[in-house]
């Protein structure tokens, strides 16, 4: 084992490394390019054997990816943003597929005028299509990610693809500790591919015909169990995955300080490092506040949420993104997987376009959730950080 | 409410007649609605069309399973696919064929009507687009609708995209179909058995959207399984072959779309006319004219 | 493999695109997909994007393809094509693998993804069937349609007739790609055809095949004059038959005159709106393509000649098609 700091691009990049990955079809979007050139240092140094191969475009990255994967390669490629909208087309091409493609998506602000920082409306709107979605705290968690996506995705009980989201330049460049694995280690954890796909003329396959009214509902209900599915595969391989490295990051969530508490935040993202630190705060003032980090959003943890939220009286959702329908995707479909528990659910969205998430933001938040747990008439929604009254 | 099934292939405007018998509904006072069966379809391949005509506003928009009245603007379907199936027992079936109604088979014994659509299109409008001239023999066979709302609505749906001439042909071809029409009962000996098809449950699919070559409950399944299509049943007429004046030159043999000419160790051809859909571009490229086109799908 | 294939009496009768498809009676597209297989053989793997071709031959559980084949999209034939071609050499397969996409596919909406792989000299074949439209979604105008046709997004109005703009000079587009190998190729020129295909797949890096494959229902023809009308689009320079290797550009048939484009026109249902000024000024095209391609200008009274660009170099090769 190796003790490196770098940045969770680079830990994103030895990660796939590691995985053994062997097509990497790559195209540059700001802030993802740090993966991209870092895999192709590793390849043009002969430090890993795959196919570099340079799209002129997403879609054509995604597209490569597909005839890849289909191929039965292990296929890792990395985007961002507008590239992953580019890729919109392609994205829904692989679930269907059963395509255990894993793609790093570096979360950076999508729609007019979009800046090139931080904000979640870009994953947020792939969240139907089929892909499992993880999102990420930290960079060591960013290098382990991958390598439980692809133990997750190639899974004969799961078959699927799976997008691993971190926050833009607050974790894709900033550096910190990340112990990089042995070889022989990974190896163990995550066994050599066996493809379900081949493309070999010795043994022909047709794959993605078209699919006429008399098959397509069967297919999708069969997409719909596999990411039910997931869930327990989910479980095993964080298992899995702490017996073989000692780290493990939970299920579908993971929580924190929420035996006994009274109100609680939910985030997802680099906000859960922040919001853990404002639980021991307000826990040194006795104050019963918990936490909860959604790790999967798809699939989404509806029994995990109704499990972890007994006995709490308030729960606050952190959304990165808004659905301009009055709250935040994440908060819109947490209140639906705790409309039958007796549990106040807030909304709070913050850090819209790259704006810093502060611990003022995150102290607010709590204490909105806080009020709401003893009663007092709060927002639904607040918009933290906005300059202005809210409507 | 009247339902409309009409079975056609690809290119004979079975839409269109679906479409123009809406409109004359309409213009008689009813409300109507038509609308093809969304395929992928080509020429030549077999189509359906649905319509509905009741006296209040239609809000069902599911296809026809029980159709009041069948329409079949080609009569080989009828061996093909069970057309007739879900029609109600005093439902009315229109076919375009030289037979007599007595002469048919439909599988339930129905009210049936007969005309030679095709020779009557081929007269007026030097094509065989049957739409016009079946919505003559379903003007005369229902009186669903009159004759007069029906060239009406054939001059506003033909006359707009087509012109007046194509509209005053069109209605020429719907006029001479409603004379000829021959109206009585036709036999139901003939099973209604649906085409054997490959139905899993969702959990008997296999994984994705893949497939390897091979065959499920009898039926073809993955690469090359296709050719148990036999689209040899589209065909309206038929190469015939000379072999004493075949050159050899394999011209026909490259030149076939749906590769059903076969090739002999010594370079002579022979075909399968499984597949044949008669479109006669062999005899066109043959330099010494050793295959001619003979009207009719027969074998 | 045995001595190369370079007339009809040498193709194999092994058909790897097998009858039973959907198409048209009378398709272009269907005899040069038939005889392409037949020329690849079964050691080839098969990308089609959205086109007719997909949805004659592979709708659910079956296709006509006996080889390997998937379909995902409509853009994204060239990057789709890298991919496979990259899985089957880490696992140690060596097939041709080829992608057969429209004209709408390659033409347009295509055209970068295409670009991509043949910058990156991907080894893969990609041909480009061209029934000059849109016509899986029934008849729409695309770069690759003639001046003045009718198609339903060039109608033939009141003021404005059929298409206004001459068809894009793909393989202009593809030759400043430099690729391995590039060829246009007419289903009614045999054994040119079948010369043309073999080459394209004994050879390692880009390759592409540009066959224009007439459509009955699009250009409305009769259904047998399919072939008659590709030989007549080569007669009156509608179509030319050249090849690129090793960057040199070459002629491979040479029609003995040029036949005036209206034995080519009137074949067509889509043409036959056209005046004398719109026949006029595509023969004008004609004449300076007609230049550019084979050096020479042609005999009155079809032509006069207007400018004098640099014409490709003309093929050595016996001129005559399969007689």
């Amino acid at each position: 084992m190796k003790v490196k700091v770098i940045s969770a691009d680079h830990a994103v990049a030895y990660g796939a490394k590691l995985a053994r990955t062997e097509v990497v079809p790559a195209f540059p979007i700001t802030p993802q390019t740090l993966i991209v050139e870092q895999l192709a240092e590793f390849i043009n140094d002969g430090e890993m054997d795959a196919d570099f191969i340079t799209a002129e475009s997403e879609h054509s990255a995604m597209s490569i990816g597909i005839g890849a994967s289909a191929g039965g390669v292990r296929v890792f490629t990395a985007t961002s943003s507008q590239g992953l909208a580019l890729m919109h087309e392609m994205i829904y091409a692989v679930p269907q597929n059963r395509l255990p493609i894993v793609m790093v998506n570096v979360n950076r602000s999508l729609g007019a005028g979009a800046g090139i920082w931080v904000e979640y409306n870009d994953s947020m709107a792939e969240r139907d299509s089929g892909w499992l979605q993880m999102y990420v705290e930290d960079n060591q968690e960013a290098l382990d990610a991958i390598l439980m996506a692809f133990r997750l995705a190639e899974d004969r009980r799961v078959m699927l693809p799976v997008m691993v989201c971190l926050d833009g330049f607050i974790l894709s460049h900033t550096v910190e500790k990340v112990e990089i694995m042995e070889q022989e280690e990974v190896d163990r954890f995550l066994p050599k591919y066996e493809p379900l796909h081949k493309l070999d003329p010795a043994e022909p396959m047709l794959i993605n015909p078209i699919v006429p009214p008399e098959y397509a509902m069967e297919m999708r209900y069969q997409l719909d169990r596999a990411v039910d599915h997931s869930r327990d595969v989910i479980k095993e391989v964080d298992a899995e995955f702490a017996k073989a490295f000692g780290r493990s990051y939970g299920g579908l969530i993971d929580t924190y300080q929420m035996e006994d508490a009274e109100f609680a935040m939910l985030t997802l993202g680099t906000a859960t490092g922040l919001a853990r630190g404002i639980v021991d705060e307000l826990r040194k003032d006795g104050k019963k506040a918990g936490l909860i980090k959604l790790r999967f959003m798809r699939p989404f943890p509806f029994k995990e949420l109704c499990q972890a939220t007994k006995g709490l009286k308030a729960l606050g959702v952190f959304d990165r993104s808004a659905s301009f329908n009055g709250g935040g995707p994440v908060h819109t479909e947490v209140a639906a997987a705790l409309c039958n528990v007796p549990v106040m659910v807030t909304g709070h969205i913050a850090g819209i376009g790259g704006r810093d998430v502060t611990p003022d933001h995150m102290r607010q938040m709590y204490d909105v959730v806080e009020r709401a747990s003893k009663g007092e008439k709060v927002r639904q929604v607040t918009w933290h950080g906005l300059r202005g009254k809210m409507e | 409410m009247f339902e409309v099934r009409f079975h056609g292939r690809g290119g004979q405007g079975a839409v269109m007649a679906a479409q123009t018998l809406a409109e004359a509904a309409v213009i008689e006072g009813y409300h109507a609605h038509a609308f093809p069966f969304f395929g992928a379809e080509r020429r030549g391949a077999p189509v359906m069309a649905f319509a509905r005509i009741d006296d209040k506003k239609i809000s069902i928009k599911s296809q026809v399973y029980e159709p009041d009245l069948l329409i079949v603007l080609d009569e080989s379907l009828l061996d093909i696919e069970p057309v007739a199936r879900g029609m109600k027992k005093d439902g009315k079936a229109v076919i375009n064929t030289r037979k007599l109604p007595m002469e048919l088979d439909l599988g339930i014994e129905v009210d049936c009507a007969t005309v030679n659509a095709t020779s009557i299109a081929l007269e007026f409008l030097k094509a065989p687009i049957v739409n016009t001239a079946i919505l003559g023999a379903v003007a005369k066979a229902t009186g669903i609708v009159s004759m007069d709302s029906m060239n009406k609505a054939i001059r506003n749906r033909f006359g707009e995209k087509f012109g007046e001439a194509a509209a005053n042909a069109n209605i020429g071809a719907a006029a001479a179909a409603y004379e000829q029409t021959v109206i009585g009962r036709c036999k139901g000996k003939r099973p209604l058995k649906a085409k054997r098809e490959w139905l899993p449950d969702w959990d008997q699919l296999p994984m994705g959207t893949a497939l390897s070559e091979g065959s499920i409950d009898a039926v073809m399944v993955g690469p090359g399984g296709a050719r148990q299509n036999l689209t040899g049943t589209w065909r309206v007429q038929t190469p015939r072959y000379d072999k004493e004046k075949c050159v050899r030159c394999l011209r026909c043999w490259f030149s076939c779309p749906e590769g059903c000419i076969k090739r002999d160790e010594d370079d002579h051809v022979h075909w399968d006319l499984n597949y044949c859909k008669g479109c006669g571009i062999c005899a066109q490229v043959c330099p010494v004219k050793a295959i001619d086109m003979i009207k009719g799908g027969q074998k | 493999m045995n001595e190369e294939m370079s007339t009809i009496k040498d193709m194999p009768t092994n058909d790897m695109f097998t009858s039973g498809h959907g198409a048209c009676a009378g398709c272009g597209m269907a005899i040069a997909v038939k005889n392409i297989m037949r020329i690849l053989g079964e050691n080839t793997t098969v990308y089609v994007p959205a086109s007719c071709l997909i949805v004659i031959s592979a709708m659910y559980p079956t296709s006509n393809f006996r080889t390997p084949y998937l379909y995902t999209a409509f853009e994204n034939t060239g990057a789709v094509i890298s991919g496979m071609k990259a899985a089957q050499r880490r696992r140690g397969i060596s097939s041709t693998v080829v992608g057969l996409a429209g004209d709408g596919g390659t033409f347009d909406i295509g055209l970068q993804a295409l670009s991509g792989a043949a910058e990156r000299n991907e080894d893969v074949l990609y041909v480009c069937l061209d029934n000059e439209g849109y016509m899986n979604t029934g008849i729409q105008r695309s770069g690759a349609t003639p001046f003045g046709a009718w198609t339903t997004t060039s109608p033939v109005g009141k003021v404005v007739a059929g298409k206004r703009e001459f068809k894009k000079d793909l393989m202009a587009i593809v030759a400043a790609h430099d690729p391995v190998y590039a060829a246009s190729l007419s289903i009614a020129h045999f054994n040119d055809f079948v010369k043309k295909v073999e080459k394209a797949k004994n050879k390692k890096g880009f390759r592409f095949l540009h066959v224009m494959t007439p459509c009955v229902p699009g250009w409305r023809s009769d259904t047998s004059m399919t072939v008659e009308i590709s030989r007549l689009a080569v007669e009156t320079g509608m179509w030319t038959l050249y090849e690129l290797e090793d960057g040199e550009a070459r002629t491979t048939y040479r029609p003995r005159t040029m036949l005036p484009v209206t034995d080519y026109l009137k074949l067509q249902g889509r043409f036959r709106h056209m005046g004398n000024d719109d026949i006029a000024k595509l023969q004008e095209w004609l004449c300076r393509k007609w230049y550019l391609h084979y050096g020479s200008e042609v005999e009155q009274p079809v032509c006069a000649v207007f400018e004098k660009p640099r014409p490709m170099r003309q093929s050595e090769e016996d001129h005559l098609h399969f007689v």
